[in-house]
């Protein structure tokens, strides 16, 4: 645990300092520490989703409290909560099956499980009651799981079937963080290999002689850019400069670096150019769940005159920048991104 | 080469004198110097050649700076007055003339007119309301003004763009007489545009079907504008109205510099792209100017009334003949 400690009190110290560039490097570490702490965590024998979802909410709190500018943190840590849920109710349905078949295997002295898993609708039920409630007054009351109510109702139980138990319940908190971990390893992957992903899908999308706008700079973009130049299409960029950060001067520079014809556009000249573009294809900050975007500022100019012109508007975003409610500029948040 | 046609076309070349009407009037008083000293070459009718030097200078100062379509007018004008003289004219009575043609055309059309649009458009302004302005128009800073010396309430958003950042020369006007501004980048004017009863846009020159010719950044202006259902006013003198069409801002624009976008002023830190400018791949494109759709347009403020943009075609047809070429 003090381990577990010191590497968080790391953590939030680097994001308050915002020594880390970039929401992918945020999502990919705040990922990494929400599986060593889930990973230290002692889950009690019942009930340890509710355990872990516990560690992993106190944790995760701080790290948004400590860097609320940089949404990929809260994303990463629903997600990973969300992966708890989801592997609780999956393991508590397959023990389901499993604590059923060994019933019915009992009855018929077969050790080998081959059978058919009969669930009985009411165990199902009951156990998907047990791990995906929300908190109520019956739960707070309720410490045990619904598990020693259902071999009763299955079959009658026996001292096989209890042993059959407790090694399913063991077997059951280790299989819990087991898995967790493993999805939780999936998710950094996933955040790791995000340009890749997106990229790959670059070349269905801009085809030859294409006039593709863009805004500002993204590393999505240019890898997005890139990968449909490496598969031999030929297609022209404008890009417009966004002020004041000026990044457009940046993409440019890496655009003409890597052989693509580009023009530099200042902000003002977007509308006027916009009859001439295919696409317009841009990175963000963040989605969020309304399919609204929160994206560096002169984009909502872009976005009007491209519907004006029935242009595509291409957002490309990791799975780390969706947000899962629609995000309002508050005016708190907007005091931090005013700078 | 007249010195003083020179020096104007210099000074055009430099950004010195910029706007439209500012454009206008130096160019005029230029040649009304360039006639004062001109004399007719024996064997040579004065209007003829009066016109053919006239045509001189002005392909000399499409050099330095290619026209704007105000200034076409003017000189179809001008010319049209030179052809217009009666033959048995004296020089120096035709030379004099010609001198208070030009005068009564810079007063009439330019000056007046602009006192004109003022006291139409101040109508337009209530208390308690925001103002957002581009760039720096000549005649919307005097609307401003005017309406904040009539002791109106209300406070003025300027918005401006690169590379001119012509917007902070109006800011400062408007800061030293008193009135409460915000400045801000183009890029956000979706942002501000919540806060905003009105836009007063003003205008290079119009054009028969009601597009806006103005400063690149405006049609950007006025889209936001109608997105948050703001009205746009654009106020221009019926000297500027063309009788052209044009589709979209690429057939026919001017470029600027293109140095300076890859340099931005004052930020030193900004230097990307120093040491490309030159690479074949990357082209700098610095538009000067824009066309805005007649449909974001809500009302044309001219020295003839106020207009929708649909009767700009009828302004150039009437009044046009009748005043013009009269």
């Amino acid at each position: 645990m003090p381990d577990t400690q010191a590497l968080v009190n790391d953590f939030l110290n680097k994001l308050k300092k915002r020594k880390i560039e970039g929401s992918q490097a945020t999502a990919k570490q705040t990922a990494e520490l929400l599986r060593s702490v889930i990973s230290q965590t002692r889950v009690p024998y019942t009930n340890q989703a509710a355990a872990l979802i516990q560690s992993v909410k106190a944790v995760g709190e701080r790290l948004i409290a400590a860097n609320p500018v940089e949404l990929a943190v809260g994303n990463v840590v629903r997600r990973v909560l969300h992966i708890i849920r989801e592997e609780d109710l999956s393991l508590t349905a397959a023990a389901m099956a499993g604590v059923n078949l060994s019933a019915v295997s009992d009855d018929e002295d077969d050790a080998d499980g081959d059978n058919q898993p009969v669930l009985s609708a009411a165990a199902i039920a009951a156990a998907s009651r047990s791990t995906l409630r929300p908190p109520s007054l019956q739960t707070l009351l309720e410490d045990v799981p619904d598990f020693a109510a259902v071999p009763h109702t299955s079959s009658s139980g026996g001292d096989s079937e209890g042993k059959s138990k407790s090694a399913d319940k063991s077997s059951r908190s280790r299989k819990l963080k087991h898995d967790v971990i493993e999805a939780v390893n999936e998710l950094i992957q996933d955040i790791s290999t995000c340009h890749e992903q997106i990229a790959e899908q670059a070349v269905e999308h801009i085809h030859q002689n294409e006039v593709i706008l863009t805004l500002g700079s993204s590393r999505t973009v240019l890898e997005f850019l890139c990968a449909a130049k490496e598969k031999k299409r030929s297609f022209r960029v404008f890009v417009a400069e966004g002020a004041p950060r000026y990044q457009g001067h940046l993409l440019a520079k890496e655009l003409v670096m890597r052989g693509l014809p580009t023009t530099l556009i200042t902000d003002s000249a977007v509308f006027a150019m916009i009859s001439r573009v295919n696409m317009v294809i841009v990175g963000a900050h963040a989605v969020m769940a309304n399919g609204g975007v929160i994206a560096p500022v002169g984009l909502n100019m872009v976005a009007l005159a491209a519907q004006k012109h029935a242009v595509p508007f291409v957002v490309l975003a990791g799975i780390h920048k969706v947000l899962r409610h629609n995000g309002c500029l508050t005016s708190k948040l907007l005091d931090i991104f005013v700078q | 080469m007249h010195p003083a046609v020179y020096k104007v076309g210099l000074q055009y070349l430099s950004g010195d004198i910029w706007g439209g009407n500012a454009r206008c009037i130096a160019m005029f008083q230029a040649f009304k110097e360039a006639i004062k000293d001109y004399s007719t070459p024996p064997e040579k009718t004065l209007i003829r050649d009066l016109t053919a030097r006239i045509s001189s200078y002005v392909s000399f100062l499409i050099e330095c700076r290619p026209l704007s379509n105000s200034m076409g007018n003017a000189i179809k004008f001008l010319k049209n007055r030179i052809a217009k003289l009666p033959l048995v004219l004296s020089e120096s009575e035709a030379k004099a003339t010609l001198m208070s043609d030009v005068d009564r055309f810079i007063n009439e059309k330019i000056i007046i007119a602009e006192k004109v649009i003022v006291k139409h458009a101040v109508t337009k302004i209530r208390d308690g309301d925001v103002l957002l302005t581009y760039g720096a128009s000549s005649v919307v800073e005097m609307i401003l003004l005017h309406a904040h010396e009539l002791g109106k309430q209300f406070r003025v958003v300027v918005v401006d763009s690169r590379p001119k950042l012509e917007g902070q020369l109006l800011l400062r006007r408007l800061v030293r007489k008193g009135l409460s501004c915000t400045y801000t980048h183009v890029n956000a004017v979706s942002c501000i545009m919540q806060e905003v009863t009105r836009v007063f846009l003003g205008a290079s020159s119009v054009l028969s079907n009601g597009t806006v010719y103005s400063r690149v950044g405006t049609a950007c202006v006025a889209m936001v504008a109608h997105a948050f259902r703001v009205p746009v006013l654009v106020c221009c003198e019926a000297y500027k109205f063309h009788e052209r069409v044009q589709l979209d801002s690429i057939c026919f624009n001017e470029l600027g510099n293109p140095e300076a976008i890859s340099k931005v002023h004052g930020r030193e830190d900004i230097n990307y792209l120093d040491g490309f400018v030159n690479q074949e791949k990357l082209q700098l494109l610095n538009l000067v100017y824009d066309a805005t759709p007649s449909d974001y347009i809500s009302m044309i403020i001219t020295d003839y009334g106020m207009i929708p943009p649909t009767s700009v075609p009828v302004i150039v047809r009437e009044y046009r003949r009748e005043h013009l070429w009269s």
